[in-house]
């Protein structure tokens, strides 16, 4: 019994002298530093990036970090003509791209982009003949899949979108996509859209499926972070940020920040697979 | 003040109102180098015909036009009698504290920015619509011309009822003389005279309609494909260089978004070329 | 047959008033019925205290006042650089040019002034990546950019104004100075300048209304969702109408579109005000100028 409460004691001690050390150090890195940080690109980053640019910002107000949009084609073409420090793409980039702008590729999340519809809508699963035939503008008309009399109003994103570019190569197979459908810029954007049409379809980041869209099943299988997980919904990709030559300074800190505890947090409580 | 100082304050007037011109003719510049490669490839008419897909090389703006036109001619047709029918209101039908206080409302409009417009749009007029007329997303060609219609009106009555006041006292008195009423006086005399400065309003009004970004950007849909109908999503060129931007700036893609900007511009010039001649049949009319 | 047109002229025209004050007051109540449980110093400083926000010792999170600071900053920036530039030329067209070239200018004017404005946001990044090539790596789509843009913008309205309030000055106010021997600028610095200020300061703040309210330009040069109060000329900023367009799209939950809606009341009034002042500046002015000189 002595030992068992020695040994209790000692471990308690060692928590005491090492944890507050373990549980500060994240962020800790930037303490005293000065600079400007400038993130563009890929929409569905972007909830990761402000959670991790407020906590920074709160905890060091001289340090200014600036996040914007765009889409991953932004996020190339920016990085890669250093107007800004990071750009975040939302799909792997072609040997042409990196080797054409010099970047240095980080990944820290895996991420599925799952077909939502209006949670108004009955229509829960599609086969991906069913898909490719809606986004083809072939079927029109929801009863035709199972949900009520009305017309399908398709949503897709524009061409920079890395989202879209993984969509359309594994969920439609470089199907087209019908020219009436309605542009949006951003995931953000797209959950707006669908979860205020009744009779929308499109198509958004698995992490960012909250109660105001319905996911739908492809070919049987249900987009959510556990299947991505496991590798079982085959429309998934991963999260990149890219830096333009290899990452020095302020940069580098927050890119490492991503990848330690306190950023895999961050990462999986935004709805994506943190990784390591 | 010295001699050499007045004269070196003239330059500097005489600078300034000829670099803004400069600027001007720069801008043009600018939008025809970075566009070029785009025409050195002899494209430059098929980009006024072909459709826009990228993706299979295909970079014309031909849908964007045809949206342009569809969405501010559909917002003129609107907002041309709603006009002229508040004109009327102001400056004949009311009288008095009525008609200034009017007027003033009209005024404040002018003020209200545009980004309000698409808001509003996109939370009241699109479900609005989709469920009125039970086809399409309701982001289309006829919600953006309805917002646009709000837009560009307040600017037009203000000009109309200009119009209207220009047109000298002593012509009318003649209809009020023989006991004609004032609408009378209204509609066969200064109406008829105030034609020149009528089409000038319509036409400056319809320079606001073809320029404007965000009601199309945020309410009419943005597809790729020329309207067929009314209740059809479009975009318009200047949509268009707001969603291309984001592209990469080496493609063609992005080189094409120079050329919308070129069109709008000769666009532009054309507008104000019409409102000179006109302004020039106006001042005939009014010896 | 008469009468009957002239009674429909008069409906017709009632009609109207009735559509178009409708559709625009239901825009504006919309937007207050929505917006106006959001209003509070909660949307402008989000959680941090007003006065550590304000004196800029903590950073904003969630809250309007970067997107504000960013839209004062343009908008002063703006304002710096086109009146000089645009009184100036005003100047010179309304005293010192000849017609001919009066018609040139003229045009060229017309045309500033007809360019839709994200045309003239293309100008601002061409020209971005312009000197960002031919000079330093360090310029980019950033605070002065945009408002040397914005500038542009809103020069053609100072130089109209200018000039017409200097043309529309009667003979006799022009010609007083200059016959009792003073010479052709001191005649215009301190003789019709004084005299049409009224015109002149009202054009400028319409000017600085739509800066204000512009969303095209500044997309395409350098205004970001989410970056804090802009440090420098050369950052990032954020502004009141592009937050209002953003969120329209990118809201996450009711309480983010309750914020875009307390934007929207911000901006409407800002600029209902601008324009109100601009019109007790041109009757306090004109008062003052003919009672009491």
């Amino acid at each position: 019994m002595k030992t068992k409460s020695v040994a209790v004691c000692a471990v308690a001690l060692l928590v005491l002298a090492f944890g507050p050390g373990a549980f500060a150090s994240a962020l800790d890195a930037f303490k005293g530093e000065k600079g400007e940080i400038k993130i563009a690109g890929g929409t569905a980053h972007i909830p990761v990036m402000k959670e991790a640019a407020d906590r920074i910002m709160g905890m060091n107000p001289d340090i200014q970090i600036s996040i914007a949009g765009g889409g991953s084609g932004v996020g190339i073409k920016q990085a890669g003509e250093g107007l800004v420090d990071i750009g975040n793409t939302g799909r792997a980039l072609s040997d042409d791209e990196i080797s054409q702008h010099g970047l240095q590729v980080f990944k820290w999340a895996v991420d599925g982009v799952a077909i939502v519809v209006n949670p108004a809508n009955p229509v829960r699963a599609l086969s991906q003949d069913q898909l490719i035939a809606i986004f083809a503008g072939r079927i029109a008309n929801w009863k035709e899949v199972g949900g009520g009399d009305q017309r399908i109003n398709l949503y897709t994103r524009d061409e920079a979108s890395g989202t879209r570019e993984v969509f359309w190569e594994k969920a439609l197979n470089k199907g087209d996509i019908a020219p009436t459908a309605n542009f949006i810029v951003s995931n953000g954007a797209m959950k707006g859209a669908i979860s205020q049409d009744p009779y929308g379809i499109g198509y958004v980041s698995v992490g960012h499926i909250d109660e105001s869209v319905a996911p739908v099943a492809f070919n049987g299988i249900e987009p959510s972070m556990q299947t991505v997980k496991e590798g079982k919904y085959p429309i998934a990709r991963g999260l990149y940020s890219n830096t333009r030559g290899e990452p020095a300074g302020l940069v580098k800190k927050f890119i490492d920040y991503l990848f330690t505890e306190e950023g895999q947090q961050i990462i999986a409580e935004k709805g994506f697979i943190p990784v390591q | 003040m010295s001699r050499t100082t007045e004269k070196g304050v003239e330059i500097l007037f005489f600078c300034s109102a000829f670099f803004s011109a400069f600027l001007t003719l720069a801008l043009f510049g600018f939008m025809l180098t970075l566009g070029l490669p785009l025409f050195a490839e002899g494209r430059f008419f098929s980009i006024l015909i072909q459709p826009w897909a990228p993706h299979l090389g295909h970079f014309g703006i031909h849908p964007m036009i045809a949206g342009t036109l569809a969405i501010s001619l559909l917002s003129m047709v609107f907002a041309f009698p709603l006009s002229l029918g508040c004109a009327i209101l102001i400056s004949v039908t009311s009288k008095g504290w009525t008609s200034r206080l009017l007027r003033k409302a009209v005024e404040m409009m002018t003020g209200i920015p545009t980004v309000i417009y698409g808001f509003v749009g996109i939370f009241l007029l699109v479900p609005l619509v989709r469920e009125f007329f039970a086809a399409g997303s309701g982001m289309c060609v006829l919600t953006a011309s309805l917002m646009l219609t709000l837009l560009v009106s307040p600017t037009m009555i203000l000009f109309f009822c200009d119009s209207f006041e220009r047109v000298p006292v002593s012509y009318g008195t003649a209809v009020l003389a023989v006991g004609g009423t004032e609408m009378q006086r209204f509609l066969h005399v200064t109406l008829p005279h105030s034609w020149p400065g009528i089409l000038i309003g319509f036409t400056l009004a319809i320079g606001r309609a073809l320029g404007d970004t965000l009601i199309a950007l945020m309410i009419a849909g943005n597809a790729v494909q020329a309207p067929g109908s009314i209740l059809d999503s479009a975009r318009t060129l200047t949509a268009h260089i707001a969603l291309v931007f984001a592209a990469d700036f080496e493609s063609l893609e992005f080189k094409a978004i120079f050329a919308c900007g070129m069109f709008l511009y000769l666009l532009t010039t054309l507008l104000v070329m019409a409102v000179r001649l006109l302004g020039c049949k106006r001042k005939r009319w009014a010896r | 047959m008469r009468r009957v047109l002239e009674q429909v002229v008069v409906h017709f025209s009632r009609l109207c008033g009735i559509i178009l004050l409708g559709a625009v007051l239901t825009v504006i109540g919309y937007l207050f019925v929505h917006g106006w449980s959001s209003l509070g110093l909660s949307l402008i400083f989000g959680a941090t205290p007003p006065l550590d926000a304000l004196l800029m010792k903590r950073n904003v999170f969630n809250g309007l006042f970067p997107a504000m600071i960013g839209t004062l900053s343009l908008v002063v920036l703006a304002v710096c650089w086109a009146v000089p530039a645009g009184m100036a030329a005003g100047i010179y067209l309304a005293e010192y040019a000849g017609p001919k070239i009066k018609a040139v200018l003229n045009l060229f004017f017309d045309i500033m002034a007809g360019l839709p404005s994200i045309v003239v946001g293309l100008f601002g990044f061409a020209a971005a990546v312009f000197l960002n090539r031919k000079f330093s790596g360090a310029i980019h789509p950033c605070l002065l950019i945009s408002s040397l843009a914005l500038a542009f913008l809103v020069l053609p309205y100072i130089t109209r104004t200018t000039q017409m309030a200097l043309e529309g000055l009667p003979l006799s106010a022009r010609m007083t100075a200059l016959s009792l021997g003073a010479t052709r600028l001191q005649n215009i610095v301190r003789v019709l300048v004084p005299q049409s200020l009224t015109g002149i300061v009202s054009g400028i703040i319409l000017a600085i209304g739509r800066c204000a309210e512009d969303t095209a330009v500044i997309m395409l040069t350098g205004v970001v969702a989410s970056t804090g109060v802009p440090r420098s000329l050369l950052s990032h900023y954020e502004a009141l109408p592009f937050y209002i367009y953003y969120i329209s799209a990118q809201y996450t939950d009711s309480e983010e579109l309750a914020t875009g809606y307390g934007a929207a009341i911000i901006l409407l009034c800002i600029c209902l005000v601008l324009f109100l002042l601009a019109f007790a500046i041109r009757k306090r002015i004109s008062y003052y100028a003919l009672y009491r000189a």
